[in-house]
């Protein structure tokens, strides 16, 4: 996956760029994207933590350093990450024209 | 009030076994621990919890399974049972953060897992056999000697059972594999 002026985002990752715009731990992360949808998109359990960890991976997001004896860990954009989350903004937004022009 | 369940399901019956728990559980018992061949439940509020048979990659206590469980635990997912690499989760039934199953990107990464579990079932099964069938060849001898022919009679045994057991788990080995097939197409429109 070298191509990655071309990615195209699942909607839970995606999701997951937008709200970590602030640190979240998991469970904020999916509050935040279920308040933002209305309820619409509730991010599973699994999808988010398999988000979380090909993100890590790929330098799109941080985790923070833990807190004393807490084992939630908190997680941040970088700025890898807000390049990614930019670039599907403006393949977003032809997609909407697009679908706009034709459909509408 | 709790009620202690003896029951068999063979590795490969884990869809059957989900189902029977969560059956349970509509009916008011709650799964709260599990043993060999052993089912714990406890009274509850029909439908209260929702019960889920999940297959991690690795063993329960290794790192990486450890720091999967406690995120699903920061989401309300609790773990009331394992064996061998499978964990028996579950979670309130109003609030439940577990993957729904029509996700083709989860239905696949759970499928991949299962089938690669099913393939290291067949092997081992597969090395109980040609292992039993040497032995069978290697201790052939002319006069009766009770010891050995115990020891080959006793390889004979668990080379059937074996075969026999291949066999009952042959029809969900092949559906693991379309299934598999048929969440990849699915891949290519829903991502």
């Amino acid at each position: 996956m070298n191509t990655e002026e071309n990615i195209v985002l699942t909607e839970a990752v995606f999701y997951t760029l937008l709200v970590l715009h602030a640190p979240l731990h998991g469970y904020g992360i999916m509050q935040e994207t279920k308040r933002l949808t209305d309820g619409r998109l509730v991010l599973s359990a699994g999808t988010l933590y398999g988000a979380i960890s090909s993100l890590l991976d790929k330098g799109w997001i941080e985790a923070l350093p833990a807190a004393e004896d807490s084992r939630r860990k908190e997680y941040v954009i970088t700025p890898a990450g807000r390049l990614v989350a930019r670039n599907e903004l403006t393949r977003l937004h032809e997609l909407v024209e697009n679908g706009d022009k034709i459909i509408n | 009030m709790t009620k202690t369940i003896r029951k068999i399901f063979f590795l490969w019956e884990y869809e059957k076994e989900e189902a029977w728990i969560n059956q349970m559980a509509k009916e008011g018992w709650m799964l709260v621990r599990t043993g060999f061949r052993k089912y714990v439940f406890e009274k509850g509020r029909p439908g209260e919890y929702a019960y889920r048979l999940e297959l991690l990659e690795k063993d329960m206590h290794s790192p990486e399974s450890k720091s999967y469980l406690d995120f699903l635990q920061e989401t309300g997912i609790e773990v009331v049972g394992e064996c061998i690499n499978w964990v028996y989760l579950r979670c309130k039934t109003e609030d439940c953060k577990f993957d729904t199953t029509n996700r083709p990107l989860f239905k696949l990464t759970h499928l991949l897992k299962v089938q690669d579990f099913f393939n290291t079932i067949r092997l081992i099964f597969m090395v109980i056999i040609a292992i039993c069938i040497v032995f069978i060849f290697i201790l052939e001898h002319p006069e009766p000697a009770p010891v050995i022919d115990f020891f080959k009679g006793f390889c004979v045994g668990i080379s059937l059972a074996s075969s026999v057991m291949m066999l009952l788990a042959a029809p969900y080995f092949r559906r693991i594999n379309k299934k598999v097939k048929a969440a990849i197409k699915e891949l290519y429109t829903f991502g």
